[in-house]
């Protein structure tokens, strides 16, 4: 056992130092949180309800727990924290707030007229906070839409790359278990109001086990090899005096011959590609939605 | 024989750390006597029955823990021209082999346990030492190829060259070991020794170690050598053949004359090792300290580290996404 910590000390000493650093920095953010908060301000909201699931994906006990943890995380970051499952086409609804809407865009309209007639905001009606409406429904093109509303402080401090991400993340789970991605949004929100951002990469949740697969399995071979001691003689190792005598050496030239090759040039064309992104929404939200 | 004490009638053994004989009884230096008696078949010591093979020139009395050597098998045919004595002691051996194995991950625990190593036994393996006179001599064409541009062209000049080599060499001592119980590509590998240390034989240089006589004759075991200088020819004449960028053959003839056998002893230190049924034999050269042999695996070890890497290589990226998710 001793034998078995002392080869694996330094990786164990690494997964200390990172799990250290990981609280560390965790806690950074529930102190910063603390030092910021105030009381919500916001008496003119119309509900304590956050979790509205109306395309019935979650357990009452899972709806519980999802309003458990928004409570929480509101208090830590002041912002409101709400989430909306839909199943039904918004086309009609859309269309007639805004009749040349397009269909990536039927969510945004529900999910910021929700939001202003709720009165969301930690601060005030309207205010500072997050909705995210996850549309269950596949619409006319074959689509199905997720929209995540930003408002008052948080639509400044999330970027169209921050909401990419985020729904990102929750896309990850989202078919598989709902419940789970709906938690990553709380969660990843309450980082993205505390932290920096600074790494938005999409990893895919089985990258560690792939990177340690491949670590173990360049290990073994590596570690395998089992023979010592190779070849140390050479040629001359026996030969008297170290040194072989050419009694006879000669290098009679004889002929030459001379091939030419005709060298094709060539010329290149290269193209390139173009890049598009964009966001959505105006007036005093912000936000960005996702499809599936 | 038996080599006994002056001082106090232990027996002496050669012990190579000091390259003297010592009585490990009363530590004295030097102060053996030779007691000629005893057979194959007892222990001058005690007169104990030995059970030994029809090789066997020196060995331990089971009984008493004398350190024997016959003098039959060190007389007459059986006297060694040459005798390399031990130079590495029983506990640099050691340390060698730990040094050796020591950071091999795979290795059973009990590999380097002192209770495994305490088997470790010094033997003088029997080896012939062949001198050859060759002469090789070599025809062949070369080629040297040289390539250049001139604006869209390539120019590519193969020159040929009739190539003739003489080449003279004396081999000395080119080694043969002639144990059938050694493995011949274990011994090979033991190679090379430094000959300079070789001494005429003394039979005191045995004392403490293990010993045999040469299984085969120098006539049997001449094949060997002469594929050793053989490749050793080859090997040299293509070193002069270097510049050309190919050199085919034409005609090539090598003549080897021996000129010599000597009849020799060199000292190897051999650790066997049991595991899972399976015998694993080392060796250390008992002058340079070359250590030969190939481990066995333990395949516990080979799963637990395997997947402790895999773990710990899988947690350590999970944390490290997890902070750069965080910050």
């Amino acid at each position: 056992m001793r034998e078995y910590i002392r080869y694996f000390r330094w990786l164990f000493l690494c997964i200390a130092v990172l799990a250290l650093v990981l609280i560390g920095i965790e806690g950074g953010h529930a102190s910063r949180a603390k030092a910021r908060y105030y009381e919500r301000t916001n008496e003119a909201c119309r509900t304590d309800q956050r979790v509205f699931d109306y395309a019935d994906v979650l357990s009452t006990e899972e709806e519980k727990e999802l309003e458990e943890l928004i409570a929480k995380r509101e208090r830590q970051v002041q912002c409101d924290i709400v989430l909306v499952t839909l199943e039904e086409s918004l086309k009609e609804y859309a269309r007639e707030k805004e009749p040349s809407v397009s269909y990536d865009q039927f969510v945004r309209v529900y999910a910021e007229a929700f939001y202003e007639e709720n009165g969301f905001g930690y601060n005030q009606p309207n205010g500072d906070g997050v909705l995210l409406v996850d549309n269950w429904y596949r619409e006319d093109d074959g689509r199905i839409y997720t929209w995540l509303c930003t408002t008052g402080i948080v639509k400044d401090a999330y970027s169209d790359e921050d909401v990419d991400h985020i729904l990102d993340r929750v896309y990850r789970d989202i078919e598989k278990d709902p419940y789970r991605a709906y938690q990553t949004y709380i969660n990843d929100f309450y980082d993205d109001m505390l932290g920096s951002r600074m790494f938005h990469a999409d990893v895919p949740r089985a990258l560690p086990l792939i990177i340690g697969i491949i670590a173990a399995v360049i290990f073994i071979p590596l570690n395998w090899k089992s023979r010592s001691g190779s070849n140390t003689t050479t040629a001359k190792t026996y030969v008297s005096g170290g040194k072989e005598q050419f009694v006879n050496k000669q290098d009679l030239f004889i002929r030459k011959s001379v091939v030419k090759r005709h060298i094709e040039t060539s010329s290149g064309n290269s193209s390139g590609g173009g890049s598009s992104s964009g966001g959505g929404g105006g007036g005093s939200h912000g936000g960005g939605g996702h499809s599936r | 024989m038996i080599f006994k004490c002056r001082n106090c009638g232990g027996n002496t053994v050669y012990e190579p750390g000091r390259r003297k004989m010592y009585c490990p009884h009363c530590e004295s230096l030097d102060s053996e006597d030779i007691v000629r008696e005893g057979s194959v078949c007892v222990c001058g010591n005690c007169g104990a029955p030995l059970t030994l093979n029809q090789y066997t020139s020196a060995s331990k009395c089971g009984h008493c823990g004398s350190y024997i050597v016959f003098q039959e098998r060190v007389e007459g045919a059986y006297e060694p021209n040459l005798i390399l004595p031990f130079k590495i002691s029983k506990d640099v051996a050691v340390e060698l082999l730990h040094k050796e194995f020591n950071k091999k991950t795979f290795l059973p625990s009990s590999f380097l346990s002192e209770k495994s190593l305490e088997g470790l036994e010094g033997i003088y393996v029997p080896f012939w030492l062949y001198d050859y006179q060759t002469e090789y001599d070599f025809v062949g064409e070369g080629t040297r190829v040289r390539s250049w541009r001139s604006g869209d062209t390539e120019y590519i000049e193969t020159s040929y060259y009739e190539v003739i080599r003489k080449m003279e060499a004396d081999f000395d001592k080119v080694p043969a070991d002639a144990s059938l119980a050694m493995n011949d590509g274990e011994m090979d590998l033991m190679e090379p020794y430094a000959y300079q240390e070789l001494e005429g034989f003394d039979a005191k240089y045995m004392s403490g170690f293990f010993g045999e006589v040469y299984n085969q004759s120098a006539q049997e075991l001449e094949e060997r050598a002469k594929v050793k200088v053989k490749n050793a020819s080859e090997a040299l004449m293509q070193q002069s053949l270097n510049g050309y960028d190919s050199v085919k053959p034409r005609a090539k003839n090598i003549n080897m004359n021996r000129k010599r056998a000597h009849y020799a002893l060199m000292p190897v230190w051999m650790y066997l090792y049991q595991y899972r049924g399976k015998t694993w034999r080392f060796h250390v050269n008992g002058q340079t300290g070359k250590v030969v042999g190939a481990t066995p695996v333990s395949k516990e070890k080979v799963f637990a580290y395997g997947f402790s890497v895999l773990a710990c290589i899988s947690v350590i990226s999970s944390l490290a996404i997890a902070i750069l998710e965080v910050l």
